[in-house]
C-alpha cells in the first residue's frame, strides 16, 4: 500500500447538527438538507472534489448520520466508487482503550489519522458540509504548491462593514498570512475564511497530535490549529476565491441561496462543472393547463396544477389547483393541496399542506423584527385552513 | 427464476428515420426514457436479474445508454446484463428474425441456470409484474405463455392475434391480421421453459426457419404440439408500431390514467442519470398540459407537448402537440405544431413547422432548420 500515494485527499466535516436550521435539521444532519430542487447541501463539496480531480473523500459524520449514510452510499452518484479511494463515511468509533465522540473539527480528523495514512497523501483539504459554492480546488492546490505553503486557507473578500462577523485573515502583499482574527471588532482587512483549508499532510499530522495532547484545547481548526501554526511561524497563505459562496447555516440564508439560483446570482447549469446528486428514478413532471409557472425551478416527478412564482419546487412535489406559491422553497415530496397560499416559506421534505392553508406572508406588511421566513419541518402535516404566520416554525 | 432476453432491433424499420441511426430499443420516450428502460425496469422490478440484450446493428447508442447498468442495479456480482452482438455464435449470420436472433445467444441461454426464459421486444411500453405472469404460466402447465392485451383498435393489422377459452388456453392464433371482438393481441412478450427454447431454436434454425411467431408459435400450435397459455394484461399498454403511434403514445402521457399506469411507486422506471439541473420556467413562460423533463429553459408558450431533457425554448416560441427531444434548441418566435424534433436539433428564429396530428413533421437528430 505504501507505494501508492494520493496527491491530495479531502476530509469533509459533515457532523454538524445545524441547530440554527431549526426543524429542518431535527431529524437530519445539516449536510443532508435539500437545496435547489434536487440537491442536498453535501452535493456541493462532493461535486467540487470530483470536478477538481480529488477522488478520495472521508466524510466525518456524527449527528443523525443515517440519512446521510444512506444518501452517500458507495459514492457512485458522484463517481466516488473507487478501488483505491472514493467516498468513505467516517463516524466516531470505539478504539481499544477508549471511545469518544468527535470533540471538535480537529479532533475529528485526529481520530481518523489512520484513514488518511492509508492514502499516504502529500496534501489534505479540509472541507465543511454547510456551504453552497462551486470551486475548483485544483487551482487552490496549485497555488498552495507554488507557494510551498504548509497551509493555505481559502478566503473571500467581504464588505469591510461586515468583516467583523467573520474569521479574518490578515495578509502580507505576497498573500502570506501574518494574523488570524476571529470576529474582530476593528477588522484590519476583509479576507474572510471560508473554512476550506489545504495542509501539507506531514504538518497537519504533527499539529493534530500536538493539539490532542493539549488538554486545554478545543480541538478546533479555527481556534487552535491555525493559531498554533501562525505562532510557530509556519508558511500560511490566503487563497482568494471570488465566485459565489454562501453559508447556509440559517433559515434565512438557506432561503436566500435558493433564491440566488433563481435570480442568476449562482448558476448551476455548467456542462463542465456539474453538481451531481443521487437520483430517485422519478418520471418527468406533468404541468397542467391550469398551472401558471413564472420565474421558477421545477424538478422532475412533480405534478403542477397551481400558480408558482419565483420559487423552487423540488423533486416529486404535487401542487394542486388554486394553489398560490410565491418566493418559497418547496422541498422534495411535499404535497400542497387546493387553495393553499404559500409566501416566503420553506416547506420541508414530505410535508402535506392540506386545503386552504395560508403559510407565510410578504415582508412589506410586517415590521422588520416580527417578519421572517415561515418554516414547516420535515414530514409534518398542516391541517386544513391553518394559518401559519411569517417567522413561525412548525 | 427467469432469465430475460431483450430483442433490441426487432421492428427497427417500422420507426423509419427515428431508428435510422439507433436501435429501436434506444428510441427516446416520455421526456427522459428510452424504450428499453421500460423493458429492463419491468424485468428488474420482477426479480429477473440475468438479462441478455440481443443486438444487430447501430447498438452504439444503446451501449452508451446502458453503460455499467448500475441505474438498473445490474452491476452486481450475481446479477448481470449481457449485450449479445450479432455474431455471438459460430455459425450464425446477421439474424433475420427472433429465432435466428435467439440462435446468436444460444451460448448465453445455455450458460443460464434458471428454469424459465422471458422474451420481450422493446416497442411495447407498460409497467408489468412478470412474477404474476410466471406464476400463471406454471399453474397452467402450458409450454408457452403469451402475454396479450385488448387491441387498441379493430381495424389495423396486429402482429399476433389470439383467441382463448375460459381457461386462458389459446384456441386460435393469426398473424398480421385485424383483431375480432373476442380476440386479444400479443404484446411481444413470452415466457417458456429454457431447455425447450434452446431445443426449439436449434431445430428451427437448422431447418432454415427464423421467424419466432410464424415458424415456431403459430406453426407448432397449428400442428397441435404446442400448448399456449394466454395471460391478459389489463393495465396501460402503449405499442409503438410506427411513427404515428409512437407520436400518439408519447402525447398520451398527458392523460393521467396513462401516467398512473406506467409510473408506479413500487415499480419505478429507471433510466440513465444525466445530472441535469431542475427545469427553469421564465417570466413569460406559458405551459399548458405538458410533460417536462429536467434541465430545460422555457421562456415561450408550450401546449400539449412532451419536452425532453435540456431543451431550450426561447421567448415568443409557440409549441403545440409536439415531441421535443433532448438537447434541442428553439430560437425566438418559431412556431411548431404536430412535430417530432429528434435530439440536438436547432430551430432558428421565426421558423414555422406544421405537421398533421396523424403525420407529424420529423426533424432528424442534429439537424438545423
Amino acid at each position: 500500500m505504501l507505494d501508492r500515494q494520493k496527491e491530495c485527499i479531502a476530509m469533509l466535516l459533515a457532523g454538524g447538527q445545524g441547530s440554527r436550521l431549526l426543524v429542518l435539521t431535527e431529524k437530519t444532519a445539516k449536510p443532508a438538507v435539500p437545496f435547489g430542487g434536487k440537491y442536498r447541501i453535501i452535493d456541493f463539496p462532493l461535486s467540487n472534489c470530483v470536478n477538481s480531480g480529488i477522488d478520495t473523500v472521508g466524510i466525518l459524520t456524527q449527528y443523525q448520520p443515517l440519512e446521510l449514510n444512506d444518501y452517500i452510499g458507495n459514492g457512485q452518484p458522484w463517481g466516488l466508487n473507487r478501488n483505491f479511494g472514493g467516498a468513505h463515511i467516517l463516524p466516531p468509533y470505539a478504539q481499544s482503550k477508549k471511545m469518544e465522540w468527535y470533540k471538535g473539527t480537529a479532533n475529528a480528523i485526529y481520530q481518523n489519522l489512520s484513514f488518511v495514512e492509508n492514502y499516504n497523501p502529500k496534501h489534505v483539504i479540509i472541507l465543511s458540509g454547510d456551504h453552497i459554492y462551486k470551486m475548483d480546488y485544483k487551482k487552490m492546490l496549485k497555488y498552495h504548491i507554488k507557494n510551498n505553503a504548509e497551509c493555505t486557507i481559502a478566503v473571500r473578500d467581504v464588505p469591510m462593514a461586515e468583516a467583523s462577523r467573520f474569521g479574518i485573515m490578515n495578509t502580507n502583499e505576497d498573500g502570506s498570512i501574518y494574523q488570524f482574527e476571529e470576529k474582530p471588532a476593528n477588522p484590519k482587512s476583509n479576507h474572510a475564511s471560508m473554512g476550506v483549508y489545504i495542509f501539507k499532510w506531514e504538518i497537519l499530522r504533527k499539529y493534530l497530535i500536538e493539539d490532542e495532547a493539549d488538554t486545554t484545547s478545543d480541538n478546533d481548526f479555527g481556534k487552535n490549529i491555525i493559531p498554533a501554526l501562525l505562532r510557530d511561524g509556519r508558511r500560511l497563505f490566503a487563497y482568494t476565491f471570488d465566485g459565489y459562496w454562501k453559508d447556509v447555516g440559517t433559515i434565512s440564508s438557506l432561503w436566500e441561496a435558493n433564491m440566488d439560483i433563481l435570480d442568476g446570482q449562482f448558476n448551476l447549469k455548467d456542462k463542465n462543472f456539474k453538481i451531481f446528486a443521487r437520483n430517485y428514478a422519478q418520471p418527468s413532471s406533468y404541468i397542467s393547463a391550469s398551472s401558471d409557472i413564472k420565474h421558477s425551478f421545477v424538478a422532475e416527478g412533480c405534478t403542477v396544477k397551481g400558480k408558482v412564482k419565483h420559487s423552487v419546487v423540488s423533486t416529486g412535489c404535487v401542487i394542486e389547483e388554486d394553489v398560490e406559491i410565491s418566493d418559497s422553497v418547496i422541498m422534495p415530496g411535499a404535497v400542497i393541496k387546493k387553495g393553499a397560499v404559500i409566501k416566503y416559506a420553506i416547506i420541508g421534505e414530505g410535508v402535506t399542506v392540506e386545503e386552504n392553508c395560508k403559510i407565510g406572508d410578504n415582508p412589506e406588511y410586517f415590521d422588520k423584527d416580527s417578519w421572517g421566513i415561515a418554516v414547516i419541518g420535515k414530514g409534518e402535516t398542516v391541517e386544513k385552513n391553518t394559518i401559519i404566520r411569517p417567522n413561525e416554525v412548525i | 427464476m427467469m432469465t430475460g432476453i431483450i430483442f433490441s432491433n426487432i421492428y427497427d424499420t417500422a420507426l423509419g428515420v427515428l431508428s435510422a441511426n439507433r436501435t429501436v430499443a434506444s428510441l427516446p420516450f416520455g421526456g427522459r426514457y428510452r424504450f428499453i428502460d421500460f423493458t429492463l425496469s419491468n424485468m428488474v422490478n420482477s426479480g429477473v436479474r440475468n438479462i441478455g440484450v440481443i443486438t444487430k446493428y447501430n447498438y452504439q447508442s444503446l451501449m452508451d445508454h446502458l453503460g455499467s447498468c448500475q441505474e438498473w442495479d445490474l452491476n452486481n456480482k450475481n446479477d448481470s446484463l449481457y449485450i449479445i452482438p450479432p455474431f455471438a455464435s459460430g455459425r450464425s449470420e446477421v439474424y433475420r428474425g427472433k429465432l435466428e436472433a435467439l440462435h446468436t445467444s444460444i451460448n448465453f441461454l445455455k450458460s443460464q441456470k434458471s428454469q424459465y426464459v422471458l422474451l420481450s421486444d422493446t416497442i411495447t411500453i407498460c409497467n408489468i409484474d412478470y412474477r404474476e405472469v410466471l406464476e400463471e404460466h406454471i399453474k397452467s402447465g402450458a409450454d408457452v405463455t403469451l402475454i396479450a392485451t385488448k387491441p387498441a383498435n379493430y381495424t389495423d393489422d396486429h402482429v399476433v392475434v389470439v383467441e382463448a377459452d375460459s381457461d386462458n388456453k389459446a384456441t386460435k392464433i393469426t398473424l398480421n391480421y385485424p383483431a375480432s371482438e373476442k380476440a386479444l393481441v400479443g404484446m411481444g412478450m413470452f415466457i417458456m421453459d429454457r431447455e425447450i427454447l434452446i431445443k426449439e431454436v436449434e431445430e428451427a434454425v437448422a431447418d432454415g426457419f427464423f421467424h419466432f411467431e410464424k415458424d415456431f408459435v403459430q406453426k407448432k400450435f397449428n400442428l397441435g404440439t404446442l400448448n399456449i397459455n394466454i395471460y391478459e394484461f389489463e393495465d396501460v399498454v402503449l405499442r409503438n408500431k410506427d411513427i404515428s403511434t409512437y407520436f400518439k403514445n408519447n402525447l398520451s402521457l398527458l392523460d393521467e390514467k396513462v401516467r398512473k399506469g406506467l409510473f408506479k411507486k413500487n415499480s419505478p422506471i429507471y433510466t440513465k442519470v444525466r445530472d441535469e439541473i431542475p427545469s427553469y420556467y421564465g417570466e413569460n413562460s406559458v405551459v399548458n398540459e405538458c410533460v417536462i423533463a429536467d434541465g430545460c429553459k422555457i421562456e415561450g408558450f408550450v401546449e400539449n407537448s412532451i419536452i425532453f431533457r435540456d431543451v431550450k425554448i426561447a421567448e415568443g416560441v409557440q409549441i403545440i402537440n409536439s415531441v421535443i427531444m433532448q438537447g434541442t434548441k428553439i430560437a425566438k418566435d418559431a412556431y411548431i405544431e404536430n412535430a417530432i424534433l429528434d435530439k440536438n436539433v436547432t430551430i432558428t428564429e421565426g421558423i414555422r413547422l406544421i405537421g398533421a396530428s396523424d403525420n407529424p413533421v420529423i426533424i432528424k437528430k442534429g439537424e438545423t432548420v
